[in-house]
Parts: structure tokens; sequence; C-alpha cells
């Protein structure tokens, strides 16, 4: 909710600073020796249900995030389903054959925390970070939520009006608007490319429905839980155990696989009057099960990923289009995408559109300087640092690997593996992972105005 | 072995923990003959360090002529000072392996970096660099008017509910300009911002002694200290100009505005009421307040909102929508927000929020204890937001602020001398009816 903010936090990039050309300036000391860096110890316990947990000791903060995360989401919905993962989810979190919703809050308060629930595209996190001395016993409830939900009728009625309110609002929503158009061109038959459902499809939920999508998606072998703090691993390992233990094993993980399609259609969604376009621009990429999934992602962020990358250098800090643009790998399940977004100027989409389009062509034709290329390895080497300096960063890495089915050591090498990559293995990804002609384009932004800017587009398009 | 080294890190950083668990932070606190403020807290968790420089000028006090000139400001600092040059700043950060950011808000400006911890004395050369002073084109003011435009246009006009309500109730809620001018600023008077202004602001706001520098994370004092007298001490002090008066009156009536926003398509509402002075009791006792009214799924609004009459699937809100309630200085409100149906009335929320407010008047000493809980957990929350940086946050706006970071380690203690009639005088006088504000927002977009 912090808006006065610049967005650099995002992914990276550089040239060094050039001591030659300044030769009266003076030069930033370079600093000490790389301290060693070690993942943080894990602790990994199977029960025979199937039901994996993993502990991990964590800084000095007196607090222990558990997260309880459930192999399903709106992956295994139907067409006509859109959200009825959500809506399950949400039941769920309405309470338990023996605790009703306000009494879990106020138990789950008192120990300086709360119960979150949320839907994802592939997995359904039922989750809360508390005091450490509180840590077994919120294992308990997450416990009791996941395992024994009351599904109460009196509430679903109130939740799918929530939905519906919610979806209104994003549906509203430019950048929202952009995506869902973007997903269903690339993802013509897969739940990741169905992203709203309909008012109508949501009236049709019912309580049994709920149900049948619960006792076909959740079970033991498909969930994973982690706790990651400052707490008393025993007991709360201990607390694992006893509470999961009687789960049923329920169904095995199971995740439909999606073809990305490749098109270079446009798409233009008209929003009358608009001062800005959102720009979407994007193929299917390399997923993270591919040996080829790391140079990927320093192209990535050499390219447009980070703040000194070469795409938000050209249109944000040389010729001032946009505030925000990024490029992002986005990985599903055995699939991924690349894409830049931004929001620029609306008079200036065309030439936005031609500059991205020049830095992709230019990183094709000649590869990166080593100092450049350099500069975006020690930045992905820190940021990697970083993402597992927190209990839930260290959360979301494991549950990463875990998820894409990778071993340890995509975590254990990946600092290796970012420096093994070569100027000229930057080039060759450019060249076969982003074909400017190949690349589906989403705009969001007054219609009339566009049809004279797309114009610019069609010329790159012509000229390759 | 490894209990072995957990004694020796946590005698290393100085960490003391109790029996009840109650953490402290260590804080090490001086000022360099040229008045800035230098905070030091050791963690040596991750081997990464937070650099942040804090510099106490907020938008409430920019020129009045110049809305939105302290955020534009921010991203001048950005753009070249005496040794490096444009996008080298941000370079020379993110080759060296760290993350950056700045922010502008009430009642300071912020700089930071996250860096791996053996790059700790790079950080601290760049940022004495840009406290030193600016090297700024015309044309890199201009770029950055374009990059600002749009960064208000992303955010606030070409978005539903854009500006609602943290940049809206400011200027409907406040009578004082400093506390009600549009902080991210006219469009016209971006446009209008010279490179004189450029240079008048940083000399009068961007000196030493009106600056703290925090580092928190993994370093060695000793070299830290060596480092900043290094490249810091010589940094000239300057006059600093008196703060204008932020003061705002009591307010004696309820004010109701309606905005219309031809993009939304439901309607929202926020509610918010003037805040006591800062570190009062009933300051302290409002931080309670908002735990029990409107913090977690068991709060009061929560559960009267959401779970019993279904009007809205969330409500946010509390003490500052800018940062949290310790890091500002100068009036402030606590507000809540919330989109609802256009089939529920404005008045019937305003009749949840009183009936919440007046359960109040019964607060009971296990309550209290019960919102000390959930603030000590969301405090530590805030300590570790952003690998640390939440540290530093807070012991910058101690040391800003009160010339007292160690105030970071004193805050439960103030919370706990809160009573139930501490909470119930506050309650009588700050969310009287009379001393709140409400915007409603009323959608104009063609629905779907």
């Amino acid at each position: 909710m912090i808006a006065i903010k610049k967005y650099i936090l995002a992914t990276l990039l550089a040239t060094f600073i050039l001591s030659g050309s300044h030769a009266q300036k003076q030069t930033p000391p370079e600093g000490g020796k790389p301290q060693d860096f070690k993942l943080p110890e894990k602790e990994i316990k199977k029960l025979d249900n199937g039901l994996t947990a993993t502990l991990v000791q964590y800084g000095l903060i007196p607090k222990v995030n558990i997260n309880v995360i459930i192999k399903t989401g709106n992956i295994h919905e139907g067409a006509k389903e859109i959200w009825l993962a959500d809506l399950t989810a949400d039941l769920v979190g309405e309470g338990t054959t023996s605790m009703d919703f306000k009494t879990i809050a106020a138990k789950v308060a008192a120990m300086g925390g709360e119960v979150n629930v949320s839907t994802g595209p592939n997995q359904t996190t039922i989750s809360g970070s508390v005091l450490s001395e509180f840590g077994p016993d919120l294992v308990k409830i997450l416990a009791d939520i996941v395992m024994n939900p009351s599904f109460p009728s009196t509430e679903i009625d109130r939740l799918k009006n929530d939905l519906k309110r919610q979806l209104t609002v994003q549906k509203s929503v430019p950048q929202s608007q952009a995506l869902e158009k973007f997903r269903s061109l690339v993802y013509k038959d897969h739940s990741y490319g169905r992203i709203f459902p309909t008012a109508e499809m949501l009236d049709s939920y019912t309580i049994e429905k709920v149900k049948a999508f619960y006792e076909n998606n959740f079970g033991a072998r498909r969930t994973v839980v982690y706790a990651v703090g400052k707490f008393d691993e025993a007991s709360v390992s201990e607390a694992i155990e006893k509470a999961f233990g009687s789960w049923k094993e329920g169904p095995e993980v199971n995740y439909p696989v999606a073809t990305a399609g490749q098109t270079n259609e446009v798409a233009i969604i008209d929003r009358p009057n608009a001062p800005q376009t959102t720009i979407m621009l994007g193929l299917p990429a390399l997923d993270p099960s591919k040996p080829d999934w790391v140079p990927l992602g320093v192209t990535n962020s050499l390219l447009g990923g980070s703040f000194g990358s070469r795409i938000t250098s050209n249109i944000r800090e040389d010729k001032g289009y946009t505030y925000s643009p990024r490029s992002v790998v986005y990985a599903g399940y055995k699939t991924a995408l690349w894409y830049e977004q931004a929001d620029v100027t609306a008079e200036h989409t065309g030439a936005a559109l031609q500059e991205i389009a020049k830095e992709i062509k230019r990183l094709q034709t000649e590869p990166p300087t080593e100092k450049e290329l350099e500069g975006i390895q020690n930045y992905e080497a820190g940021v990697f640092v970083l993402q597992n300096s927190t209990p839930q960063g260290i959360i979301s890495q494991l549950n990463f690997i875990d998820f894409h089915g990778l071993d340890d050591s995509y975590l254990t090498d990946r600092v290796k593996n970012i420096y093994n990559v070569t100027p000229e293995k930057v080039k060759e990804m450019a060249q076969e992972y982003f074909q400017y002609e190949d690349m589906t384009l989403v705009l969001v932004g007054d219609k009339k105005l566009l049809q004279q800017q797309i114009k610019t587009h069609e010329q790159t398009l012509k000229a390759k | 072995m490894s209990c072995l080294a957990i004694i020796i890190l946590a005698s290393c950083s100085g960490v003391q923990e109790s029996r009840d668990d109650s953490f402290k932070v260590p804080v090490e606190y001086y000022k360099l003959d040229n008045g800035l403020k230098v905070v030091l807290s050791e963690d040596n968790t991750s081997p990464t360090v937070v650099v942040a420089v804090y510099y106490n000028i907020g938008f409430r006090i920019e020129p009045k002529n110049r809305t939105g000139f302290a955020h534009l400001f921010e991203h001048m600092m950005f753009q070249g000072s005496q040794n490096l040059g444009k996008m080298e700043f941000i370079k020379l950060v993110q080759t060296n392996g760290g993350v950056l950011n700045g922010s502008t808000r009430f009642d300071f400006t912020n700089y930071f970096e996250i860096m791996p911890s053996h790059k700790l004395e790079t950080a601290l050369w760049a940022e004495a660099d840009r406290m030193r002073g600016l090297d700024i084109t015309q044309e890199n003011l201009t770029n950055q008017q374009g990059v600002v435009k749009n960064e208000v246009k992303v955010n606030v006009l070409n978005q539903p509910y854009g500006g609602f309500p943290w940049l809206d109730m400011p200027q409907y809620a406040n009578e004082n300009w400093y506390n009600s001018h549009n902080f991210y600023g006219d469009l016209a008077d971006l446009d209008s911002a010279r490179l004189e202004d450029v240079d008048a602001f940083f000399k009068t706001y961007y000196s030493p002694n009106n600056a703290v520098l925090t580092i928190v994370g993994n370093f060695k004092t000793a070299e830290a200290k060596k480092w900043v007298e290094e490249y810091f001490s010589n940094i000239p002090s300057a006059d600093l100009p008196q703060i204008p008066d932020l003061s705002e009156p009591r307010q004696t009536e309820e004010k109701r505005f309606t905005k219309e926003d031809k993009l939304a398509n439901k309607p929202a509402i926020a509610v918010a009421y003037k805040m006591p002075e800062r570190n009062t009791p009933e300051y302290y006792a409002m931080g309670l307040v908002d735990q029990l009214l409107l913090q977690g799924s068991d709060s009061k609004l929560y559960q009267k909102l959401v779970q019993e009459k279904g009007y809205t699937g969330n409500v946010s809100g509390g003490i500052n929508y800018l940062g949290n309630m310790f890091n500002y200085n100068g009036p402030m409100l606590w507000m809540m927000d919330l989109i609802h149906d256009s089939e529920v009335s404005p008045d019937s929320i305003i009749t949840q929020v009183n009936q919440a407010v007046a359960e109040l008047d019964s607060v009971s000493q296990e309550e209290l204890e019960l919102a000390i809980v959930k603030m000590r957990s969301d405090f530590y929350d805030n300590l570790s937001e952003l690998y640390g940086f939440g540290t530093a946050d807070l012991l910058a706006s101690f040391a800003l602020f009160d010339d007292d970071p160690s105030r970071i380690n004193a805050l439960e203690a103030e919370f706990k001398k809160i009573t139930p009639e501490i909470v119930r005088r506050t309650v009588k006088e700050y969310l009287r009816p009379t001393n709140r504000t409400i915007l409603i927002v009323d959608p104009k977009a063609a629905s779907l």
C-alpha cells in the first residue's frame, strides 16, 4: 500500500563505473572479501501418510512462520469452475467441526497472529506467523482447519458475493485486464489461461461442489508443511506428527501440464481516454526444470528484469515514457512465459514498443561485455542471498524446488551456475527465446489512439 | 558445536534474551561534529547489511507553489552526484550485489541499500557522495518529470480507486495546508519545477545536520565507525529553516465528502479520525485500540463488517497509510477503508463502526493484554521487514524525531502502561463522531 516508492527492487544489471572516462572523479572503494554464504540447515520429516514437513531455524526474532501448502489450486478447476478452488479454500477457512471462525480467530490472535488462506494457480496455502512459544499450538489449529473443515452452508452466499465483488473490481484494473487477455491467448486450453470467472459461474457453485473439490484435491500426499523461524524444534516437530499423522492420504500430486502456444496476435482492449497504455508483450519460455533456466534468468535480468537493465534504462531513465517497466519470467508447472510489462504514456506507446524491440535486437546481434554481464551476475547472486535471508523467503525457495521437482543442487549450485553464464550464452538465449516477431502483444488503452500507435509496431515486424 | 556458535553470535551482536522472550535490538548512537546522527545495530544472521539515510524533509513541508516537489526531488537523488553520473549510483549498488530504493513520506525522505556485507564501505562512500552534492542536468530533470508524471498516472489517474484513500483523505480531513495538499503533486506544478528549485531544495534540507545514517546487519562496529568518519565527517553542515507550524485545530464537526471515480464500479468508503499527539499516553492507547478494532480477523470491525454483515471481503486500515504508527512526526489519521456493494448504504457501515467504538467503553484488562500480544508480534514483523530494513527504519525515525533511537526497545513498556481507563478517555475524545471525516467513492464506471 506504500505508493510513493520507486520500483527498484525488481531484478538487476549494469556497466561498472568507467573510471577511464571520468579521470577526475573518485573511484568507489571496492569493499572487502565476500563472506561465506551457506543455506540454512533444514530438517525434513516424512509421515507415513505421505505428508512432508520441513523445519528450519532462522534468525533472532522470536517468531515462527508455519505454512501448510496443499498442491491444488485453480489448476484443478474445470473450464466452468473458475475460482471454485478459491471458494473451497475460503470455506475451509470458515471453521472446523469443533471450532467456528470466531473461535479460531480469537485463539490465533492470542498467539500474536492470524490464519491466512490463499489460493494460487497451483497451490493452496493455509498459514500463520506467531510468537515462537505458540508454534505447536498453531500447528494444531492449522491441521484442524485443513483436515476437519465444517463447510458451514450459512456462509457460502456471503463468500460468493465477496468473490463477485472482487471480480468486478479486478476487472476494472488495466493491468488485470491485460493479464487476463494475455494468458487467454497463450494458454488456450488450461486453467493458466482462465484468470476470471463470470458472475454466473460463481452463482452456480454449491456446498456440494465445494465439498467434492475438497475431497478430490486435499489430503496428506499433496501437502507439505514448513516451519521457519526461531522456535523449539522438538515440540513443533512432535506437534506436526501428532496433528497431521491421522490425515487421510488423499489423492497423489497430479498437475495437468499446460502447453503455451506461440502466437504473434495483437489484442487491444479499449479504455477510452486512458492517459497510459498498459503493455504486455511476451512469449513461451523455458521452465525451471530445463538446464538453461539459469541463463534465461540472467538474460532476463540484463534485458529488462532489473532497475539497471537495458529496457528500463532506455524507456524509463532515458526517455521517461514510463515509471515501472519490468520483464518477468513466470513459471508454471512444466511451462513458463517471458514478458515485458509497462504502463507508458499513451502517445508514446508506439515509440516504447520500438525501443523494446531495439533492445531485444541489440542483445541478439552482439553479446554483452564481460563487465556488464559480471555486474548482472553479482546482482543475481546478491538477490539470491537476500531471498534466503528471511523466514518467508526461505519457505518460498524450498517450496519452489519442491513444486518444480528440483533437487537441493538447484539452490546449492545456483550461485555457481549464475557465474557460469557467458556473454555468448546470453546472446544465444536472446536469439533463441526472445524473437520479437513471435511475441503476443496486449495493449490496454484508448483504442482510437492505439490504432495509430500500433502502426509503429507493424513496421517493426515488417522490418525484421 | 552449533551451540557454541549460537552463543558467540548472540554475544557479538549484543542481543539479550530474557525468560519472557522479549527481544532487544542492539543500539549504538552517536553524532559527528557536523551534526550527522549515526545509529549502528549489529545482527549477524545473514551476510548482508542495510545502509539507510533519512533526511528530515517530508512532503508535508515542501514549498507551497511546488506540490509534489519533495517526491520529485527524491528521484533527483538518483540522477547524479560529484563522482557518480546518471545511472551510476544504481549500477554501483546492483553490480555489487545489492538492492536499493528510496521513498518520500510525511516527515522524511529515505534512501537505502541492502548490500552483501563486504560491500558496506562502497555503500557508505556512495551515500556520502550524494550527501555532499548533486550534479543534475536539465535533461535529467526533464526525464524524471516524465517518470514521475507516469508514476502519478499509473498509481492514481489510470487506476480505479487511485489515490483512495491514502492520498485523498489527508486533503479532506486536514485544515492546515502542510497536512492537506496533494503530496504527489499537480501535474502542472511538477512541470514547472526548475533546476534552481532542485539546487535550493538540496541546499536547504540535504545537510548532515538534518539527517541520520543507520547501519543494520552484519558488520564490525569499529570498522563501520571508521568509514563513517572518513566519508561523512567533512561534509559541511548548513543552517536549517524553522519547521513551520504543522498543527491542526481540534475538529468539532463530522465532515463528509463524496468523490466521483470514473474508473471504479463499486462504491467504497473511508473513515478517518485525527490521532492524539505522538508519544502521549493517548497515542499509545490508540495503538492498542487499532489492534482491537481493525487488525486481524479477530478484530471488532472485521468480525462485524466481514463475518457478520458480509458488507465487504476485507477491511483495511491503521495509523499512517504511508508507514506505521512510529515513523511520522506530526498530525496523523487513524483510518479504515473498504469496498462494498451499492445495495449497502454508507450509513449502515457507519452504524457498525459506531457500535464497535461503543463496545470499547467496557474494554477489559484482558482485552488490552491481547492487544499487546498482537502489537508485539506485529512489531517483530516490522523489525524484520525487507531483510532488516524495517529495523533501520525505526532506528532512523526515533533518531530523527526524538533524538533517541533506543526508544525501539522501550515501546512495549509504554503500551503496558495503558489502562482500560486511559483507553476509555482516549476513545471518548478521539473516536467521537465529530473528530472524523468520511470519504465516499461514488463509482461512475460503466458496469461490466
